[in-house]
């Protein structure tokens, strides 16, 4: 690899108990194919992906939080699709599509949060005023008897499977989908040390790029890029002593923070970032007199040391976890960066009709310590893209992707020339084809 | 020009990297030999490696300026070694920091007392001799704004005045001390380089202030030091010379 220097990490040899485990997944055997250009922009491949993929998955609807009363709802969308999810009296959350029986009105004409508390829980059509329970079913509609063929036999509006874990709402199209743990595999394991529940919103985004969803994923699944198109980033992290594990339909990666990457000399004069993430954590990057590849285990230390005043419970993370990065991809379409105090993560939903196009969530939560005020939940913001900036590192990201995406049409490209930092990227596509083709993978013919 | 370094010898404090890494190479060149210490051993230990290709007397170990009795212990040693040192030259730095009262100290400990603690070590010597050339190292950073106030700026500013005083002090011992102040120079695992990466537009902004659209390069400043420190510049004593390639905007009358 291209680097200046040799650099060791230290990484702890096993997890604290009941903590996120640390050791490396054995790589699978994913071959070196090409991965076919035309998985992000043939209309045929989207439509495989809608039957195949996204009516067939768990997928991330919202904040469980953000619904804590009964008759609260999140609705969301999901390519042509809208569903909305309620809180129920017992508790559960129960999801149905955002749909009227009647003519096919949205029974929400938009995405967002709301309460039908004060209505008693009832959905009301505001087109002709059919109304619904929280769970979907058909309360009344009004002028029955001029509907000579009665009520829609069904007496409902389609189901949608609903559950939570890890402070979030997830639902399904799929009626016969396994249950939400067994789906999620090893990820609750992994981060329910975070206690993202402790976390409050700081940040809710959403961004319309002129790319494939899957490109987005791609972009979050590597930190080859780093020294590409985030040359700042090489005095905040270390892009090349990444540990990159895949299991069964997710994966993850580790980034230690706090370090200078190998492909640059080390400075004498402390990084600005990894002053802030110090200065972040209470400590004063003056005070520091130890050399700046000791940042990463002094910063470790130290809020080891001092989170419990800070109200702040680090007890089931590990070292490595207070300052480095731990990204996931919770497949199909969720990438998240935890860290000890604060989540970064990206929903990233396909356009109903444009392969060439998506819709890039970000929601980013910091924790609360304990005894403070819990936040005023940050309002949803919609633009496109190129519209406003969401911070230099992701802009960096957004404006490169429209450009990665036209590229990916040419007839001159046939596919995706992965290397050994992109696994994961391989693993995304393996999974991906698993739903799509079955296990026998693709076969003549097929993308 | 014949520079007249032939022979001398000089000890560069933070010799094994940048600007005072070319210094020496420079001494070293012109067949000085030279002592060189820096905090990180095994820098100095490259360094020395690198600049015995020039075959005059080459040392170094490491060294921690702010420790008042290593210090001294290595500028003994270093004369010694040398049998006595014609050329200083403490280039030494703790760099700029701004915000916590921390920064003013470790400046003062590194900045102001490291070339303090240097000459102080050197001076007898050199007064017994009858001759010696000191040079300073300051900062366009001690001229003009930059980055806000702060100590390292404020104190790089005592060694101008330090540096005049002392060279009209011993004109009569035969010893010159000049002082040199190098506006931003850049080189791989410099600051600037970082700060490139790092913090993009504060160095655009700085760069736009250069005429040339570029930074120094250390073996710019080190031309500079380098005739300052030579027979050369028989003449010259007590001056403060700024290379920065017009980066400080100020008329000198």
């Amino acid at each position: 690899m291209d680097v200046k220097r040799q650099q060791t990490i230290k990484r702890a040899a096993e997890a604290v108990p009941g903590g996120t485990p640390i050791e490396k997944a054995p790589d699978p055997d994913l071959g070196h194919d090409l991965i076919p250009a035309e998985r992000y922009t043939s209309k045929e491949f989207m439509q495989l992906e809608w039957d195949r993929v996204w009516t067939k998955t768990w997928l991330l609807g919202g904040r469980s939080d953000d619904i804590p009363e009964a008759g609260d709802y999140i609705c969301t969308n999901i390519g042509k699709e809208s569903v909305l999810l309620v809180r129920q009296k017992d508790g559960s959350v129960s999801g149905f599509y955002n749909v009227c029986l009647h003519r096919g009105n949205r029974l929400i004409p938009e995405e967002g949060l709301g309460s039908v508390a004060e209505e008693d829980g009832v959905f009301r059509c505001s087109y002709h005023h059919w109304a619904y329970s929280s769970k979907g079913k058909l309360l009344h509609i009004p002028d029955r008897e001029t509907f000579p063929q009665g009520a829609p036999p069904c007496g409902r509006v389609k189901p949608v499977k609903a559950d939570e874990w890890g402070s979030f709402v997830w639902f399904s199209l799929d009626s016969d989908i396994e249950p939400l743990l067994d789906y999620l595999g090893v990820i609750p394991q992994h981060l329910n040390p975070y206690h993202m529940e402790r976390m409050a919103w700081t940040r809710d985004v959403t961004v319309e790029w002129d790319c494939n969803w899957k490109a987005s994923v791609d972009a979050f699944s590597e930190t080859y890029h780093v020294q590409g198109i985030h040359p700042q980033l090489k005095w905040y992290l270390d892009d090349v002593n990444v540990q990159y594990d895949c299991y069964d339909k997710h994966n993850r990666y580790l980034i230690p923070f706090a370090a200078v990457s190998p492909r640059v000399q080390l400075p004498s004069i402390m990084p600005p970032l990894i002053a802030g993430m110090m200065e972040a954590a209470g400590m004063d990057p003056a005070e520091y007199e130890g050399p700046i590849s000791g940042i990463r285990e002094a910063l470790q230390k130290f809020k080891r040391e001092n989170g419990p005043e800070q109200g702040k419970d680090y007890s089931e993370l590990n070292d490595e976890q207070l300052t480095d990065d731990y990204h996931y991809t919770i497949f199909p379409n969720v990438s998240l960066n935890v860290h000890s105090d604060d989540v970064m993560m990206f929903r990233q939903r396909p356009h109903p009709t444009d392969p060439n196009k998506m819709f890039y969530d970000i929601w980013m939560f910091e924790l609360v310590p304990e005894g403070e005020k819990w936040p005023e939940r940050v309002r949803h913001q919609i633009f496109r893209h190129g519209d406003k900036t969401i911070g230099q590192v992701l802009d960096q990201d957004a404006f490169n992707l429209p450009h990665v995406q036209a590229g990916m049409r040419s007839e001159a490209f046939e596919g995706l020339w992965l290397g050994d930092q992109e696994i994961r990227l391989r693993h995304f596509h393996r999974t991906l084809s698993d739903y799509i083709y079955g296990n026998n993978g693709p076969g003549e013919g097929d993308i | 020009m014949d520079l007249g370094l032939k022979g001398k010898k000089a000890i560069v404090v933070g010799g094994a990297r940048g600007i005072g890494y070319a210094i020496a190479e420079l001494f070293a060149r012109e067949g000085c030999d030279v002592a060189i210490t820096a905090r990180n051993d095994d820098s100095v230990k490259d360094a020395v490696a690198n600049l015995k290709k020039y075959e005059t007397k080459v040392i170094g170990k490491g060294c921690d300026v702010t420790d008042g009795d290593e210090f001294k212990a290595w500028m003994e040693w270093a004369d010694e070694e040398l049998d006595g040192v014609d050329i200083l030259v403490p280039v030494t730095s703790a760099s700029g920091g701004l915000g916590s009262l921390k920064y003013w100290e470790k400046n003062f400990k590194v900045d102001v007392m490291g070339p303090v603690r240097a000459v102080d070590a050197v001076i007898e010597g050199m007064i017994e001799r009858k001759h010696g050339s000191i040079v300073l190292i300051a900062s366009t950073s001690a001229l003009e704004d930059m980055g806000g106030p702060q100590g390292y700026n404020a104190l790089k500013a005592s060694l101008i005045t330090y540096g005049k005083q002392l060279g009209l002090a011993h004109g009569k011992d035969g010893i010159r001390v000049n002082v040199v102040s190098p506006g931003p120079v850049e080189f791989e695992g410099g600051n600037w380089e970082m700060l490139k990466g790092a913090m993009e537009k504060f160095y655009q902004s700085l760069i736009r202030k250069q005429p040339e659209g570029r930074f120094g390069k250390p073996e710019e400043i080190a031309r500079a030091v380098g005739f300052l420190a030579s027979p050369a510049a028989s003449w010259c004593n007590g001056s403060h010379l700024v290379v920065d390639g017009g980066f400080t905007k100020n008329t000198h009358f």
